[in-house]
């Protein structure tokens, strides 16, 4: 096609107004800006409408009168932001051509860039990622393709990618599109009017008719009504959403009659449905009746019930009803622990505790305290590390309550407790990491040094309140009232030629100056160890010492 | 000149020119609107556009217990369709309005004051 003369280009916006007519309901869907009110489709589809009608009435071989009828049809049927911007990209494109009884490939690219130029004039401050920006980027393509190429056909194909194109970038522009995950509805419904026009210069039927998709409607709708609520103006509560299959021995389906039922439950209704399923989205504060409702006509088999002020209120960060725990990622295989002391707690967890309970001495956790851990980390199987020998029957009562792979291994003291988990397999099955991990920590000796809580003589050792006890591998070893001595002790008692690595925790009843001290006791004593020192900040333990 | 609002901390007091500012702000980006216009184009002696910190000329705020009236003077571009683009101006407005500073807007009053012949 080398020209273009008044009577086809009269059937060319014919078609591209039905095409806009055939989708007006689609284009509403995507409606979100400037103002979401869904109307865009039904503005542009009677804008163009208009349009139409007056090219047919005034139809003739002179395409620059024919484009004038139009131009002046549009301008008075003009509706909505997009009507209006339609109008004027036409009344461009009809002034740049007025005088031609017939165009080229290059006066029909020139005409369309034209309009663009007209309706750039007519905004003070133009918003990108809109109609606008199709047109513009469209227009250019068209104007730099009709440079070489002179097939009107050609020229219009690859203006018309390039709309498509710009019209799949709009949501990268405005950052409300990208926000609801649609793209601009004028740009959407300028591209189907170019569709139209290019159906017609081929002689090819139109292309297939758009369906809304249920997900864009409920996008925009809840874009629409979240801008302006706060939690409490929620009337309807369950955002809810269901599919029915209809099934012949239910009733006859028969969609308005359905949504007429509806209606009265909820607002923000939205029904589609064609000779099988029927798809419902509505805010209601019975979801129940909507389901019963939809249940009559066949099965449900698609059903989703949100709660949205619970959603709102997270969304507007209001201080949610209970407090919000922060969301463990899901650990297939987890270790959970039991600490005490905020410093000892964090030393378990680097070496790669899941979760540790903060318990100890005098505040064990119970079983269900174990089991509500496991459970809030949702992991698939779990060890539990007692770290100490009066949580250990609870940890095993608790493992037996988990509806998960669980086992114990059966840690007494914290530096048990780590060696353990330094053992961990993540790769390994329960059971055999049960086994590696009891005989990682087999070979670590333990010492602790605690006080006194009364007089009395335990394993023949005197003990008075307030002395400090020195045990090793949870045997009493002696009763002093020097702090340091008795950590001194247990270190002599623990120690020999093969050991290698010394841990000092200290509690908050000992310094750093203090752990120090004990440093260097086990260098000039012990050469050949290795010592770490950890501020464990426990409670009750002003030392306690592993040894490796 | 302020517009008040009460709630369970205190209160707000949107000044009149914030809302000019707002409302302004809205009718610019509004398609085929050239501009804002002095309410008083002969006193002013202003037969220009307004510019942004002038906003508050064209733009009338009238506080009539909760509901807030707004009167805009605007110049729109020639060869559209006028009253298309003043029902586009009241609603963006009164969406804009209303989602900024969650007050609901009872009537947007559009006078236009002017057409700008864009050089076609």
């Amino acid at each position: 096609m080398k020209s273009l003369d008044g009577i086809k280009f009269a059937e060319m916006v014919q078609m591209g107004a039905h095409h806009l007519y055939q989708n007006a309901g689609y284009v509403d869907s995507l409606n979100v800006f400037p103002v979401p009110d869904g109307d865009t489709g039904t503005n542009m589809n009677l804008s163009m409408t208009s349009g139409a009608d007056e090219t047919e009435l005034h139809a003739g071989a002179h395409i620059g009168k024919t484009a004038q009828a139009l131009s002046k049809g549009l301008l008075m049927g003009a509706r909505g932001n997009s009507g209006v911007i339609l109008s004027q990209l036409f009344r461009g494109f009809g002034k740049a051509i007025e005088k031609n009884s017939e165009i080229d490939a290059k006066g029909l690219a020139n005409a369309f860039q034209a309009g663009v130029d007209t309706a750039y004039k007519a905004v003070m401050k133009p918003v990108e990622g809109t109609i606008l920006t199709v047109a513009r980027e469209a227009a250019a393509k068209g104007v730099e393709v009709a440079e070489t190429e002179d097939n009107l056909i050609a020229v219009m194909e690859a203006f018309i990618e390039e709309a498509r194109a710009s019209l799949n970038r709009t949501p990268d522009l405005l950052p409300v599109l990208k926000e609801v995950g649609v793209v601009d509805s004028g740009g959407q419904g300028l591209l189907f009017v170019y569709e139209g026009f290019l159906a017609s210069m081929k002689g090819e039927p139109l292309p297939a008719k758009n369906e809304s998709s249920l997900d864009d409607l409920i996008n925009a709708e809840h874009h629409r009504v979240q801008d302006f609520m706060d939690t409490s103006a929620i009337e309807f509560g369950y955002c809810t959403e269901i599919m029915v299959r209809f099934e012949a021995e239910k009733e006859p389906f028969d969609e308005e009659q359905f949504r007429q039922e509806l209606n009265p439950m909820g607002d923000s209704l939205l029904v589609i449905s064609d000779d099988e399923v029927a798809k419902v989205h509505i805010h209601s504060e019975t979801p129940g009746a909507v389901l019963e409702a939809g249940q009559k006509y066949g099965s449900l088999i698609k059903i989703k019930v949100d709660n949205m002020r619970e959603q709102h209120s997270a969304i507007v960060n209001e201080a949610p009803k209970t407090p919000a725990k922060v969301k463990q990622q899901k650990v297939p295989f987890a270790i959970v622990t039991i600490a005490m002391g905020e410093g000892v707690a964090n030393l378990l967890r680097s070496i790669g505790a899941s979760y540790v309970i903060e318990g100890g001495q005098t505040m064990n956790p119970s079983t269900e305290d174990i089991v509500k851990a496991v459970q809030e980390i949702g992991a698939e199987r779990v060890l539990i590390l007692p770290n100490n020998k009066n949580i250990i029957m609870a940890a095993e009562q608790a493992a037996e309550l988990l509806e998960i792979e669980a086992a114990v291994v059966p840690t007494k003291t914290i530096p048990q407790g780590m060696a353990a988990i330094l053992a961990f397999n993540p790769e390994e099955s329960v059971a055999n990491n049960k086994n590696y991990m009891t005989e990682g920590f087999a070979h670590v000796k333990t010492g602790q040094v605690t006080f006194a809580v009364r007089d009395t003589s335990i394993d023949g050792v005197e003990i008075r309140k307030d002395d400090y006890m020195a045990l090793a591998e949870g045997k009493i070893i002696l009763s002093t009232t020097e702090m340091m001595d008795a950590a001194k002790q247990v270190l002599d008692n623990l120690m020999d030629e093969d050991s290698e690595i010394v841990t000092i925790i200290f509690g908050e009843d000992a310094t750093a100056e203090q752990a120090e001290q004990l440093q260097s006791f086990i260098e000039e004593n012990y050469e050949d160890a290795e010592v770490e020192l950890v501020d464990g900040k426990q409670s009750l333990y002003p030392f306690i010492l592993s040894v490796e | 000149m302020s517009v008040e609002l009460n709630n369970e901390f205190g209160h707000i007091d949107i000044s009149n020119d914030v809302i000019a500012q707002i409302a302004g702000g809205a009718a610019i980006e509004c398609y085929g609107i050239v501009g804002m216009a002095s309410k008083h184009q002969i006193r002013d002696g202003l037969t220009d556009i307004l510019r942004k910190e002038n906003f508050a000329k064209g733009v009338l705020i009238r506080q009539a217990g909760e509901d807030l009236h707004i009167d805009m003077y605007i110049v729109v571009s020639y060869g559209t369709k006028i009253s298309e683009i003043a029902y586009q101006v009241q609603s963006k407005v009164k969406y804009t309005v209303n989602k900024t500073l969650g007050m609901s807007v009872k009537s947007v009053n559009i006078f236009v004051q002017g057409v700008r012949v864009a050089n076609v």
